[in-house]
């Protein structure tokens, strides 16, 4: 489709012009990492971060999100929720965390459609931005995927020093850049090669590999493996990799209330604690940390491949950085692809 | 400097006996500065054990993460000792758990590491930012960290680099091991937490703002209660349903309780490690509060935790001449 | 449900926690000696001081207290020996916390009143009454019960 450029002085004007009709989300920066939040103006924004520490998943399937409301008692009621009809521009997502929609997807507009999910898929612009400096623990390559891959966006991004390339991807992504004609020039033949540079530099950046030709297949047989032990042991079951993991999607559904009135929650939760499988009766049919990393490493390179052909990660790396015992997602798939059955 | 090939050797010693079931130390990390917790459980697995200014992680919350998994018909519990590299703090929070009946001190056979202080990972790697090669890092005499990346050699004064908790810390030398690799260090000069400077001045709304604004990043993961040795509740409170003490939705009002009651948990039994903050993907300073409620119960009640493994819990015994001000 | 503020002025909420065998019997008294004091203290019997977990505390808080009293024996006379020391203990290191947070340590009140000392008790609420309507309403932790 359509390529522009704007010019970086202008970036701000125009992200202030959406601002005024639509709920935006961008990164912002916390105490010394950033998180996506509702910004009013574009000098909340800051762009130096790689990726927020929670992903953008937070935005479409909140941490807490509210089913419906009751009145508790013997007359009690029950009241649907009202889904918000505001549109949503998520502002500087990157491409794995815009890939997390994709994979979620399924989940979520499958079998049993989400509401919620659904009315802000819908109402959700996304602006991705080409990651120009990866991180140590990025890989999304491995997937087949660019840190400025144009597959997942609306409209992409790319910083090309002095001005942004913006690429209109989608349908979507033109209907809504219509509006704002006036912030844009066309994109030249340079800046498209300009691009390809800063592309290439990009993936060239990204060191670490995961090594994907087989696992899925090979998981299956090696369900018992040693490897699982090994690396569960050191494994202290906090539950921080699902957390800020963009693709992990379970929840737990909770009611709270007062005395008057009341409301039935869904929360986050993780596979990585034992409370998630514990059963009424008392059984838990993941009783160990084995069995608990080893769900976390089958739910994605296995099961979801199976189910949905699609692999249940992005390469964000997150889950990486944040474990504090060097859990390595890369590694152990790594080790399985080398593993003798 | 711990003599790596002493502590490899004595390693090796343990992980042979045959009432030992696994040791656990540190290794090589996957990429850049990290280190990972190793498990040996023969004198092989033991060759890969490292120990650097790097190795910050608390060892001591493995023994407690032992799962007694229902056995089947004829199986016998696995009664063996689990072996443990441990540093000054991490030896004191295994006094604390064995003083709380947590542990029992015949489980444990405990490799004590007289510790200079350990790196604050999240300061080396805004240092040295994407560093995907495995670092070496060593520490000379001069109180500077020798880190080798590629060919060139960067020499940083240890000040810059050593996490907060190390620099306040008054008990670097294990208070209980087996085996002590090298010779107990000096214990530095005695050095306010940085988090508690200037705190009195602080007026109590400015304070609630600061709380606020990082409670608000709170992502109630739990990681905090996870990595901390301490805690080891079979039920967290936190996790129970019926009484709710507090509701699972992720908002200010409790994620404020949740930390209310995480640091309340930890008074008088916290040993300083500052795992729990390490840990912390929002990067809450909840060393502030564990270190206010260090000092001010050691000012109160002159109590200090992990010392003294006979010793009555803080909250499990009282003085009648406690602080009584308060009461009306 | 709560007292709210009347013709502008702040009435505060008040949950105690008052041990069954002595300050809820002290309470008790300044009833029946007909004793005034401020109606915004809401008690809890508990059987003994030393049952106040530091989460009752945080828990009223949230849930739209102002402040919070917990009442027991006077030292020596608890009916379990130790529970109104280890209590006192425990509150002291909540209130060092909650003064570190930012939340105001006042908030958290703490008295010993026999089941003789019905005056006393009405002394001792009117005191916190009056202390905790200078702090005003306790925001800061509050659930707001929207969803």
């Amino acid at each position: 489709m359509e390529n522009l450029v704007i010019q970086t002085e202008k970036l701000s004007e125009w992200v202030n012009e959406i601002i005024k009709k639509n709920k935006v989300f961008a990164p912002v920066k916390e105490t010394d990492f950033s998180n996506f939040k509702i910004v009013n103006d574009y000098s909340e924004i800051d762009l130096s971060f790689l990726l927020p520490m929670v992903p953008a998943k937070k935005i479409l399937f909140k941490q807490t999100e509210t089913l419906f409301l009751f009145t508790p008692g013997s007359k009690g009621e029950v009241k649907s929720k009202e889904i918000s009809d505001e549109k949503l521009v998520i502002f500087s997502i990157r491409s794995c965390d815009a890939k997390t929609f994709s994979i979620l997807d399924p989940v979520f507009l499958g079998d049993y459609v989400d509401p919620f999910y659904k009315k802000r898929r819908e109402n959700s612009i996304l602006i991705g931005l080409s990651c120009n400096k990866p991180n140590v623990n990025c890989f999304c390559t491995s997937f087949g995927d660019s840190p400025a891959s144009r597959d997942y966006v609306d409209i992409l991004l790319t910083d090309l020093d002095g001005k942004y390339l913006v690429e209109i991807v989608t349908e979507r992504g033109k209907k809504f850049i219509d509006d704002y004609k006036k912030f844009f020039a066309s994109a030249s033949k340079e800046d498209l090669e300009s691009k390809e540079k800063v592309e290439k530099l990009a993936i060239e950046g990204i060191t670490r590999k995961m090594k994907l030709e087989g696992v899925s297949e090979k998981l299956g047989k090696m369900f018992e493996h040693p490897i699982w032990y090994e690396n569960a042991m050191k494994c202290i079951g906090c539950g921080t990799c699902t957390f800020v993991c963009p693709t992990c999607h379970c929840f737990d559904m909770q009611d709270e209330s007062t005395l008057r009135e009341g409301a039935r929650i869904r929360v986050w939760d993780s596979c990585m604690y034992p409370e998630y499988t514990h059963h009424a009766s008392g059984h838990n049919p993941r009783p160990a940390r084995m069995n608990r990393v080893r769900n976390r490493i089958y739910h994605k390179f296995s099961y979801y491949p199976t189910n949905e052909n699609i692999v249940g990660c992005t390469g964000c790396g997150r889950c990486i950085d944040y474990c504090s015992v060097n859990i390595d997602i890369i590694d152990i798939i790594n080790e399985v692809g080398e593993a003798k059955l | 400097m711990v003599d790596q090939k002493q502590l490899i050797k004595t390693a090796k010693e343990i992980v042979s006996r045959e009432d030992v079931k696994y040791i656990v130390g540190y290794k090589q990390g996957t990429y850049g500065f990290v280190t990972s917790p190793a498990f040996a459980y023969t004198p092989e697995d033991v060759e890969s054990f490292i120990y650097n200014p790097l190795c910050k992680k608390n060892l001591a919350v493995y023994p407690i993460l032992e799962e007694k998994l229902p056995l089947k018909r004829g199986e016998e519990e696995d009664k063996r000792k689990i072996g443990l590299v441990v540093k000054g703090c991490d030896s004191r929070a295994l006094v604390q758990i064995i003083q709380e009946k947590g542990l029992v001190r015949e489980d444990l056979v405990i490799i004590g590491i007289p510790c200079k202080g350990v790196i604050d990972l999240k300061k080396i790697e805004k240092r040295f930012p994407n560093q995907t090669e495995v670092v070496d890092v060593e520490e000379n005499d001069n109180s500077e960290y020798i880190i080798k990346i590629g060919d060139t050699v960067h020499t940083i004064p240890k000040e810059e680099l050593l996490s907060e908790v190390c620099k306040s810390c008054e008990f670097p030398n294990p208070p209980l091991y087996d085996f002590l690799m090298g010779e107990e260090v000096e214990v530095r000069e005695k050095e306010v937490y940085s988090g508690l400077r200037g705190l009195d001045e602080t007026p109590i709304e400015e304070r609630w703002a600061y709380w606020e604004k990082h409670f608000q990043n709170c992502i109630r993961c739990y990681a905090c209660r996870e990595a901390c040795p301490l805690c080891y509740c079979k039920t967290c409170m936190a996790d129970m349903l019926d009484p709710q003490w507090i509701r699972r939705s992720v908002n200010l009002s409790e994620n404020t309780a949740w930390n209310i009651m995480r640091a309340f948990h930890l008074a008088g039994r916290c040993i300083s490690c500052g795992e729990c903050e390490s840990v912390c993907p929002a990067n809450i300073p909840l060393m502030e509060l564990n270190k206010k409620l260090e000092k001010d119960v050691k000012e109160m009640f002159k109590y200090t935790a992990g010392l003294d493994t006979e010793e009555k819990t803080l909250f499990g015994t009282f003085n009648p001449d406690d602080p009584n001000e308060f009461i009306m | 449900m709560m007292i709210q503020e009347q013709k502008g002025e702040f009435e505060p909420n008040i949950i105690g926690f008052l041990c069954n065998w002595c300050s809820y019997a002290g309470a008790d008294l300044a009833g029946t000696s007909r004793i005034q004091y401020p109606p915004n203290i809401r008690i809890i019997k508990v059987m003994c001081s030393g049952r106040v977990n530091p989460m009752f505390v945080v828990n009223a808080l949230q849930q739209g207290a102002d402040g919070v009293l917990i009442g027991g024996c006077h030292p020596g006379d608890c009916h379990y020996q130790s529970g109104n020391y280890l209590a006192r203990r425990r509150m002291a290191v909540l209130k060092v916390l909650l003064e570190q947070l930012g939340i105001e340590p006042d908030r958290v009140k703490m008295t010993w009143v026999s089941a003789a000392e019905g005056k006393k008790f009405a002394q001792v609420i009117e005191e916190v009454t009056r202390d905790i309507k200078k702090l005003g309403p306790m925001k800061k932790i509050r659930r707001d019960n929207e969803w």
